[in-house]
Parts: C-alpha cells; sequence; structure tokens
C-alpha cells in the first residue's frame, strides 16, 4: 500500500490571499502510473501540482508520499523527498549551460558517482542535449527546453514526477515525443507521474487513470479509457 | 608621461579596493536584490577586528586572516538574523534595515573602541616604487592590494564555475525558485553569499584602510565609490563589479591628478552619470545581455 512511489493526496483545501482555488480535492496515484488531470483553465490544475510541491501552502489536507504527510513542508525539502515538479513555461535557467542545468538537478543527490551516471544517462537519452551541453539553455528552441527540464527532474531519481502542461506551445511532432517520453518514463523508470494538460487527447492517450478539475473540485475521475469515450464529459469539459 | 604612468597605476590600487567593495555588493544583490548599505560598516568593523589583534600581537598576518574570518562570520549572522525576515516583503524594508545595521554597526563600533582616528598598518612599505629612477607611483602596499584583491576574485570565480557550491550560488542568483524546485536549500546559500560578501568587506577594509585611518565612519565615502564601482558594472556581475572598480580608480586618479582632488566624489558621480547615460543597465549587467 505505502510503496515509495504511491501518491495520495488527501481532501486539500488551498488557495492564494483570500481566494480559495482547491477545495477539497483528493487524488490518489498508485506507483508506476500515468494521471491525467485535465480542466479549463482556472479549474486548480496549476494550484494542484504547486500544493504538492510546496509552493502553495494548503489550509487543510493532506499531501503523502510513500505514506510520508509532506504537505507544509519547504519546496526544496519535497525535491528532496523525492517529487519532481516541471512547472508551466518551462523553467530552464537561461543564463546556465545545457550542462550546468542538468547539474543542479542533481545536486540532491549526495554521492558523486550516481551524479555523474545520471549525466551520463540524460546524454544517453536525450543526444540533443549532449550536442548542446555546453551552450547557454537560453539559446535552446521551446521543444528542447522541454526535454531539458525533463532530463534535468530525472537527474535528481525521483519517485514522483508532476508536469505541468508539457505540450504547451509545442508543435505536434513535438508534442506527439514529449508524451511518448513520458510513457516510457513510467514503463521503464517506474515513476509515479501526474500530468496537467489542456491537450486532453493526447494526455489520455497515455495515462492510466485521469481526474477533470472545475472550479477547485474534482467533477469526474476514472479510467484514462473511459474518460476518453465519455462524450457529455468531453463536450462539457474537455473541448474534443 | 611620468604623471601619467604613476596616475594610472595609483589608480589601478585604488580601484582594486572599489572592486572589492563593489563585489561584496554584487553578491549579495545577485541572491536576494537587496543592496547592503551596511557593508561599509561591515567593513570597518571586521578592521577593527584585525586592528585589535595586531595591537596586541603585534602579528599583521593574524590581524589580517581574522579580519576576514569574523567578515564571513558577522556576514553569516546578520544574513540569519535581521535580513532574513525581510526577504520577500518590500524592497523598502531591507534598505532600512541594512540602512539601520550600518548606523548600528558605526555607534558600536564608537562605544567600543571610541572615535578618535587610529592609525592602521600596512603588510608592506608605502614608500614609492621606482624603476631606473622613474616613480611608479605604486608602492609595494599597492602592489599588495592589488594582487590580494585580484586573487580573492580569481578564486570566487573558480568557486563559482567549477564547484557544487558555485552551480547552487548562480542557479540561487538567476532563479530562486527553480533552484528551490531542484531541491536547492536557498536558505544556506543567502547566508553563504553575505558571509562572502562579508569576506569581500574585510578585505577591502584592511587593505585600504592604512590610508585613510580607522574611525567609525572611515568606510563611508570608500563604500559611496564601491557602490558607484558597482552600479557602473552592472550590479549583477562579478566581473564589472572588478571591471568598474578599476575604471572609477583610474578616472578619479586622472581627475585628481590633473584637476584637482578637492572634488574627487563629484567626479565619481560625473563617471555614474556618463556610463547610466550611455549604458542604462551598467556595463556589464545580464538584463543588457538578455535584451541582444
Amino acid at each position: 500500500m505505502t510503496d515509495a512511489a504511491s501518491l495520495a493526496v488527501e481532501e486539500i483545501v488551498a488557495g492564494y490571499g483570500g481566494a480559495q482555488v482547491l477545495d477539497g480535492v483528493s487524488v490518489s496515484a498508485r506507483p508506476g502510473t500515468i494521471t491525467a488531470v485535465l480542466g479549463a483553465n482556472g479549474a486548480g490544475k496549476t494550484t494542484l501540482l504547486r500544493t504538492i510541491s510546496g509552493f502553495v501552502r494548503p489550509r487543510h489536507g493532506k499531501v503523502l508520499v510513500g505514506g510520508t504527510d509532506l504537505a507544509r513542508r519547504h519546496p526544496e525539502d519535497i525535491a528532496r523527498a523525492g517529487v519532481a515538479h516541471v512547472p508551466e513555461g518551462q523553467g530552464v535557467i537561461t543564463e546556465l549551460t545545457v550542462e550546468e542545468n542538468l547539474r543542479v538537478g542533481g545536486l540532491v543527490r549526495r554521492d558523486r558517482s550516481a551524479r555523474a551516471a545520471a549525466l551520463n544517462d540524460a546524454y544517453q537519452r536525450f543526444p540533443v542535449l549532449a550536442e548542446r551541453r555546453r551552450r547557454a539553455a537560453g539559446t535552446l528552441s521551446g521543444g528542447e527546453r522541454q526535454i531539458l527540464v525533463i532530463a534535468r527532474a530525472l537527474m535528481a531519481a525521483p519517485r514522483v514526477l508532476l508536469l505541468d502542461e508539457p505540450s504547451l506551445g509545442l508543435a505536434p511532432r513535438m508534442v506527439a515525443q514529449v508524451m511518448d517520453l513520458i510513457r516510457q518514463l513510467r514503463d521503464d523508470a517506474g515513476l509515479t507521474v501526474l500530468l496537467v494538460e489542456q491537450n486532453a487527447r493526447s494526455a489520455l492517450g497515455i495515462a492510466d487513470k485521469g481526474l477533470v478539475l472545475n472550479l477547485g473540485k474534482v467533477v469526474a475521475e476514472d479510467d484514462a479509457a473511459a474518460l476518453a469515450a465519455d462524450v457529455g464529459l468531453r463536450r462539457h469539459y474537455l473541448g474534443f | 608621461m611620468q604623471e601619467f604612468l604613476e596616475f594610472t597605476l595609483g589608480g589601478i590600487a585604488i580601484g582594486m579596493i572599489y572592486a572589492a567593495i563593489a563585489l561584496s555588493l554584487v553578491l549579495i544583490w545577485r541572491g536576494t536584490r537587496v543592496l547592503n548599505y551596511s557593508q561599509g560598516g561591515m567593513a570597518m568593523f571586521t578592521t577593527y577586528v584585525a586592528w585589535v589583534v595586531i595591537d596586541h600581537t603585534g602579528n599583521y598576518w593574524l590581524g589580517f586572516v581574522l579580519a576576514l574570518a569574523s567578515g564571513l562570520v558577522l556576514g553569516a549572522i546578520l544574513e540569519r538574523t535581521v535580513v532574513r525576515p525581510t526577504i520577500g516583503k518590500s524592497p523598502l524594508n531591507s534598505v532600512i534595515v541594512t540602512i539601520g545595521l550600518l548606523i548600528f554597526l558605526e555607534g558600536l563600533a564608537g562605544i567600543i573602541y571610541g572615535g578618535q582616528y587610529r592609525s592602521f598598518p600596512a603588510a608592506f612599505s608605502i614608500k614609492g616604487l621606482k624603476i631606473g629612477g622613474v616613480a611608479l607611483g605604486i608602492s609595494p602596499s599597492d602592489l599588495f592590494t592589488a594582487g590580494a584583491v585580484l586573487a580573492a576574485a580569481l578564486a570566487l570565480a573558480l568557486v563559482f564555475r567549477y564547484t557544487a557550491v558555485g552551480l547552487r550560488l548562480r542557479a540561487t542568483a538567476f532563479s530562486p525558485s527553480v533552484a528551490r524546485l531542484l531541491g536547492v536549500r536557498i536558505g544556506r546559500v543567502l547566508t553563504l553569499g553575505w558571509a562572502l560578501a562579508g569576506l569581500f568587506g574585510a578585505l577591502a577594509g584592511v587593505l585600504v584602510t592604512p590610508s585613510t585611518f580607522l574611525y567609525p565612519n572611515s568606510m563611508d565615502s570608500i563604500f559611496v565609490l564601491g557602490f558607484t564601482a558597482a552600479v557602473i558594472g552592472g550590479l549583477d556581475s562579478a566581473i564589472g563589479a572588478v571591471i568598474g572598480g578599476v575604471l572609477l580608480g583610474v578616472v578619479l586618479s586622472y581627475a585628481g591628478g590633473y584637476i584637482g582632488s578637492d572634488l574627487v566624489l563629484v567626479y565619481g558621480l560625473v563617471v555614474l552619470a556618463l556610463v547610466l547615460m550611455i549604458r542604462p543597465t551598467g556595463l556589464f549587467s545580464a538584463a543588457a545581455a538578455r535584451r541582444v
């Protein structure tokens, strides 16, 4: 039950200042699965991820990772507990080189040889990053940046990966590649992935489970295939 | 021609002092967007540490090392206690707190050591060097000053570029929220930034005080010029701080030598105004680099 990579969000209430964004949201993700979090703008998807990673302090509720409650801890401590958050808008550190960005991601690991091995793995998996390792990350294209931030998150050997709109602004071919990569991470590394997407069709295509947020509440939750087949839901909330 | 050489070399030597102060300001500004107005006070206070140690033991180098060490400790303590609570609040909070710190440190120094001017020893002779009868306008002490600041700046650059600590410092400076997301404990990084700033301030204090005397306000005008150098360099750039310091030192040396030394601070202001008219973000700021 409490596998190290399990993620359970219980009855989270959170928001910014006086505005409440999440109103009792619960999510339960089994280890090694992809859970798609869908919904319109303003539904609370990004706030959910920011609450899990500690940037938003929940007023109520728990965030259990491997059975340990991480709610109300600092973001850096949550990252050290094995939760990697890839924010929307990508968050590459443009002034650092590609390799330096990757190395920052690996700093939480004590073991030097593990850090070096992780860097090697990243270059093997993503040859495009190896080619550009000495360049400033600010010179990369949008698709390359998306690959860089995911590769950087993997440097810490996380158990749980939170992805916020990884397809945003990418060409359709790149979207397919990124989705493929996320599926591989689940299958090869056994990562538990929470995937926030506007692009519901692509997300449900690779997810095991999906849930739909609306105005801070979970309005639907089911197997990905069942959600994708629900015509009423698609028309109301998912727009495809 | 000989005058020109004298003014140039002398300007570079004093410019390295401005560079050290500028570096200490840049170290803090990059990480936290806090301008540390108490930097001169910190430098003065740690110079008193050196003065007391040298006075009691007669050992200059012991005083030198302890001043740098006390700079590290003072910077770390001030960040943890009074500066940390201002982070994330209105920028005015940190301005008021660091100005308050300056007043506090200068007052405390006055209470402990008194207000009188103390002479402070130099590590090496302050007699001007000559080559083949030509006066160079610099002394062995000046050479030591320039060499010490250069070596410290170079060491800092190497740490920034090649160590894990340096990577944490840079990641935090460029993007604190991303750094936290990646598990960097930015609180510790910011404390380290202040500690390093304290060290560079102490270095500047110990190096400049032989030519100014030591008293509670002795670093005020040096701070103003160091601040000017940092702004000329762009406030964001360590290299900019060093070049800004040397540039300012040389220009002020020419102005003082050829025009007259009564208005040196005013000339500093003129240099600052000219640089900011041509490049409003300073010579080396990251903001300018990003716009390209």
